[in-house]
């Protein structure tokens, strides 16, 4: 299935990145080589701001644009090349236009003829915008998930030292034995004096503190101690993928990071969440469970070695 | 009151835990130091192990939000967000949510910031956000650490368990605020 997903994320990726490019290429999105006129007003020789009215962009993008109705920018002048600098709040296709020229929020454009104040300016041929952007996605996404994994290593060195401690001592067994009940329910082809039921116990109740630093190493130490027990090496195991389920679901007492955006943006009651996430991460955590449970049992996700010791498909389990 | 309990505790938890575990395994004499150095040394194999795994899940994922197929797929589900009452302001948030991290935290934040974060909308996306993990940095993670690349029904019973999720956070969000 991972397959599937990811053939469709990056096709569908490229093809509609190309054909957005093309649209916009057959419908002149960009109204790339046409003179765009606008106002200049210098506050020094060669800085101050350059201005036009809604109308006026309206009509030389045939678009309709929210906005102020007349839309000003910073700008400095040098020879017959002008600066722009867009903002948060500039139109849509100009921020396009500003990424795609240099990947800053600047526009450099030629100086056509200026008269007075106004000017006459012609903005940098912009094409291909999504194509360049799926291209910059390849290097930057790569480049993140090295650095994320590099992240790991201190934190991941740290619980596995902790936990090879506790394995030694017979702590892990201890912490099983204590959850037992629970867990042999929802991981029966797991031992329950098992090492990996320890580790996911160690992991759960770290996602429930909210603590993610804690949290992958101890997930990831299961997942390894699971992988022992796994008889199919490549393979997921029924209990694997539970676990992975609980985990997607993401239950947490305090779901810290949303709690701390909340509040920096200046939230009366940031922790009104509290409640409401809980209550949604313990619906997807019940669903997830039932549906691995159910899904393990259809044909096309048993594993393939035990597929063909069953005489009777129709009657699998 | 109870938040204040939760976050100390969340603070006190890892030393605690550490003071606890390296206390009983000198009860039980065992050579502390030598056992967390060589339970350590697995640290820097299991991130390096994850690379490739992680690499491939964030191209794929990268690929697709560069590319507006996103805002398509919005714009196509807008009207089957509305049927079911959710405001389709959040319905990006829903479909980013399992994808990206950095992507949905970063949409949450942009979402309150244009509605402010007490607006109906405001919690909804901030629930929502809090109502699930990121399934495919997970499912990336895990089992890249252990070399699992068949990953049988996964993927499906992550992608329910984070709509289900996304509907609660709906349905509970409805509820309380109305």
């Amino acid at each position: 299935m991972l397959n599937y997903v990811w053939i469709a994320l990056v096709l569908i990726g490229v093809l509609t990145a190309a054909g957005s490019d093309i649209y916009d290429a057959s419908t002149d999105r960009y109204r790339n080589g046409e003179p765009f006129e606008l106002q200049f007003d210098s506050t020094s020789s060669n800085s101050g701001r350059v201005f036009y009215t809604r109308e006026y962009y309206d009509a030389f993008y045939g678009v309709s644009i929210e906005s102020p109705d007349t839309l000003v920018f910073p700008a400095s002048i040098g020879g017959n090349s002008l600066k722009i600098t867009t903002g948060d709040s500039s139109p849509e296709l100009w921020k396009t236009i500003a990424k795609t020229d240099d990947k800053s929020d600047q526009i450099t454009a030629k100086v056509q003829s200026r008269k007075g104040e106004s000017m006459a300016i012609l903005l940098p041929t912009t094409s291909l915008v999504k194509t360049k952007a799926v291209l910059d996605a390849v290097i930057s996404y790569s480049e993140m998930g090295v650095k994320i994994a590099l992240g790991l290593i201190g934190v991941m060195a740290f619980w596995l030292g902790i936990m090879k401690l506790a394995d030694d001592s017979g702590m892990i067994k201890i912490i099983a034995r204590v959850m037992k009940p629970v867990m042999v329910r929802v991981f029966p082809d797991i031992p329950p004096d098992h090492p990996a039921i320890g580790a996911m116990i160690m992991n759960m109740a770290a996602n429930m503190l909210g603590l993610n630093n804690a949290a992958t190493p101890l997930g990831l130490k299961a997942m390894d101690e699971l992988e022992k027990l796994n008889p199919h090496k490549g393979t997921a195991s029924n209990a694997m993928i539970t676990f992975l389920v609980i985990n997607t679901a993401g239950l947490t007492l305090i779901p810290a990071t949303a709690i701390a955006v909340r509040a920096a943006l200046g939230s009366k009651d940031p922790t009104i969440i509290l409640l409401t996430s809980f209550f949604g991460a313990g619906l997807a955590t019940i669903a997830g469970i039932t549906a691995a449970r159910i899904l393990q049992r259809l044909k096309v996700y048993r594993i393939k070695e035990t597929v063909g010791e069953t005489n009777d498909g129709r009657n699998p389990g | 009151m109870i938040r204040e309990t939760l976050e100390s505790l969340s603070i006190i938890a890892i030393p605690l835990i550490v003071a606890l575990f390296v206390a009983y395994a000198a009860k039980k004499k065992v050579p502390v130091y030598e056992s967390f150095v060589a339970g350590a040394k697995g640290g820097f194999d299991v991130a390096v192990k994850i690379i490739p795994y992680l690499v491939a899940m964030l191209v794929a994922i990268g690929i697709f939000r560069a590319s507006g197929a996103m805002e398509m797929l919005v714009t196509a589900l807008s009207p089957v967000a509305r049927l079911i009452g959710m405001p389709p302001e959040a319905l990006p948030m829903a479909l980013l949510r399992p994808l990206s991290g950095s992507g949905s935290l970063g949409l949450m934040a942009d979402i309150m910031k244009k509605y402010g974060p007490d607006s109906f909308i405001g919690i909804l996306v901030s629930t929502m956000y809090g109502s699930s993990e990121t399934t495919f940095y997970v499912l990336a993670v895990y089992f890249g650490a252990v070399n699992i690349y068949r990953t049988r029904h996964a993927v499906a019973a992550g992608l329910i368990a984070d709509f289900v999720g996304m509907l609660g956070a709906l349905f509970i969000c409805r509820i309380l605020l109305g």
